[in-house]
């Protein structure tokens, strides 16, 4: 063999390795879920209250509360339900995302910059795509554990009509956690306090959960307002949820769930690359 | 993977040439050539900032260079990282633990991201614990132990997957003397039982105590490599002469320290006089009409060899 022959050849080959070694393993990310599971059985107590507690207080709160007042003109607005019925669906998704950025804040910066621990991981034969799905998996997997307690009670309660649609409306929590989730990760992992979180909630998070849908429709939003909503996961995961709830027909369901895996998919791709570029210096 | 080496060639572990890694326009690591044979503890001495602990990272496959080449275990880091850092174990300047899980949990959790069995793990953690001698805190959390236990453990956790190479940076900066001595007494047993182990440290008594081979970096060069022994012997005279002017040296003339011995650095308020016999050179210093105010004669150490390669000393 001639060495023009086989340079070519051995070029392709390490630029395959090359790939091979900053590409996510099929299996590995796994043991970061493990290890996350292992750190949630010590610290569960501290966030049964956010994930699993308080969107049933804000539930029975706004609902029931906010119901009364509304009263009889909620139908015009809910197509016939009671409000309590109405919010509930969209209470699950945005708690679904409370719990997602949150999860994908303060944990992942951590270990990062504080305790970290994913320096560590990153020098075992984990690397830093496997650290970032593992990462991103066990928050979807969590909130998957909080929406399966609030469809319960909305099951037990009556409010959720049927089984099928309790699980569905899981379905679309995921779905909206993983939309989050990622993103937010993506976020965390450039920062170097936890100053910028403020401004992120206070700024994107708090006023979606208002401006989505959850509350009120979305029509009554001006129409810019509208297109913006859209461009967020929010509002497909709302639309989604409720429609799963209440059984009503959805227009255009694949544009929902195609919305929310596009914010999953890029937000992880952008969470790996940012994540490398930080820990691989 | 080639194992065909002689007796007298054992073989290298780790090999480097040319090795770069530049950040922007500073060079962190600028062409240094060196090889880590197997079974051997081998040192990167030098002051923060040498380039130390990005020649660890390139090692460790977690900061690819920038030129030069790279093999571990005949593999090159880039191609073959995942594979490399599974046979290595690494413990970091700063603790990297998980401070909320206990002390047997990060031996747990972490033998999984080698991909050990859990049975494994158990029986490995059990080891590792007694060997680091913290088995009777096992259970508790991490958060609330002694500097000297985090480092212990931090060691135990990157020998859960029995490494062939352990790399640790500056293990014992911040601690104190007695937690040193257990350190450095735990790292030659593990020598012992066959791992090689690779350090960094700005200690030349770390140095002169734990290595086998060193290599001196300044500057992100490599300016002498040998044994401890060796590189005294060709770097330093046999005995140093320290002479002590708490108000400067700066007045004293050249011609009269030139005349004392092999050789001298100025220090701020230190004169050190290399050569072969302190006693003599001190009487003929008090000869040329110096009055130190207090005066020592001593052995020549790797910190007389520092200071002769780079003018400095290493806490400057």
């Amino acid at each position: 063999m001639t060495a023009a022959s086989s340079v070519a050849p051995n070029r392709t080959r390490s630029r395959l390795a090359a790939i091979r070694e900053a590409a996510p393993h099929p299996t590995r990310w796994r043991h970061v879920v493990g290890y996350m599971v292992t750190v949630y059985r010590r610290e569960w107590q501290g966030s049964v209250f956010s994930g699993f507690i308080e969107p049933l207080v804000v539930l029975a709160g706004l609902g029931i509360g906010l119901g009364v007042l509304v009263g009889d003109k909620a139908a015009e607005i809910t197509g016939g339900v009671s409000y309590v019925a109405y919010i509930a669906p969209a209470l699950m998704v945005s708690s679904a995302m409370n719990l997602a950025t949150s999860e994908a804040a303060w944990p992942i910066l951590a270990r990062v910059a504080w305790v970290r621990i994913y320096h560590a991981m990153v020098a075992t034969p984990l690397n830093a795509a496997d650290v970032m799905v593992g990462a991103i998996t066990f928050i979807v997997g969590k909130v998957a554990f909080a929406a399966a307690f609030f469809a319960g009670v909305l099951l037990v309660t009556g409010i959720a009509t049927s089984p099928t649609g309790a699980l569905g409306m899981i379905a679309v929590s995921v779905l909206t956690a993983f939309a989050f989730g990622a993103p937010m990760a993506a976020f965390s992992v450039t920062q170097k306090s936890d100053q910028g979180f403020a401004f992120l909630f206070r700024l994107i998070i708090t006023p979606l959960g208002f401006f989505s849908g959850t509350y009120f429709p979305i029509e009554n939003l001006p129409f810019a307002a509208q297109v913006l909503s859209w461009f967020t996961p929010l509002a497909h995961g709302v639309a989604l949820s409720r429609s799963m709830a209440l059984g009503t027909p959805v227009t255009y369901v694949w544009f929902h769930v195609g919305a929310l895996l596009l914010w999953g998919i890029v937000g992880t791709v952008v969470a790996i690359y940012l994540f490398r570029k930080r820990m691989l210096k | 993977m080639g194992m065909t080496n002689s007796a007298s060639e054992p073989t290298a572990l780790i090999r480097a040439q040319g090795l770069t890694k530049v950040f922007g326009a500073r060079s962190a690591v600028d062409g240094i050539d060196f090889e880590v044979r197997d079974g051997e503890f081998f040192g990167f001495l030098g002051p923060n900032g040498a380039g130390k602990t990005t020649t660890m990272r390139m090692i460790a496959g977690v900061s690819p260079r920038s030129a030069g080449t790279l093999e571990i275990f005949d593999m090159d880091p880039d191609l073959h990282g995942s594979e490399i850092r599974g046979q290595i174990g690494v413990v970091h300047q700063q603790e990297t633990l998980d401070m909320e899980l206990t002390v047997l949990e990060n031996l747990l959790v972490f033998g999984r991201f080698f991909g050990m069995d859990r049975a494994s793990i158990a029986t490995r953690a059990a080891e590792l614990l007694e060997l680091f001698q913290l088995s009777d805190r096992a259970k508790d959390q991490v958060e609330p132990l002694s500097g000297g236990m985090k480092r212990r453990l931090s060691i135990a956790r990157s020998l859960i997957a029995s490494p062939r190479i352990l790399m640790l940076d500056e293990p014992t900066t911040g601690l104190d003397p007695q937690a040193r001595h257990l350190l450095w007494d735990a790292l030659q047993r593990l020598k012992r039982g066959g791992t090689t182990i690779v350090l960094t440290t700005h200690y030349m008594d770390e140095a002169e105590q734990l290595c086998d081979r060193l290599v001196v970096m300044d500057q992100a060069k490599i300016v002498a490599e040998g044994s401890p022994r060796q590189l005294i012997v060709e770097h330093a005279s046999r005995e140093v002469l320290e002479l002590r002017f708490p108000n400067g040296t700066e007045s004293i003339d050249t011609k009269v320290l030139e005349g004392i011995g092999d050789r001298y650095e100025r220090l701020a308020e230190r004169v050190i006089v290399g050569c072969e016999n302190g006693e003599a050179a001190h009487a003929r210093a008090l000869e040329h009409g110096l009055d130190p105010e207090s005066w020592l004669v001593r052995r020549s150490s790797l910190e007389d060899v520092f200071l002769r390669l780079t003018g400095r000393t290493l806490d400057e």
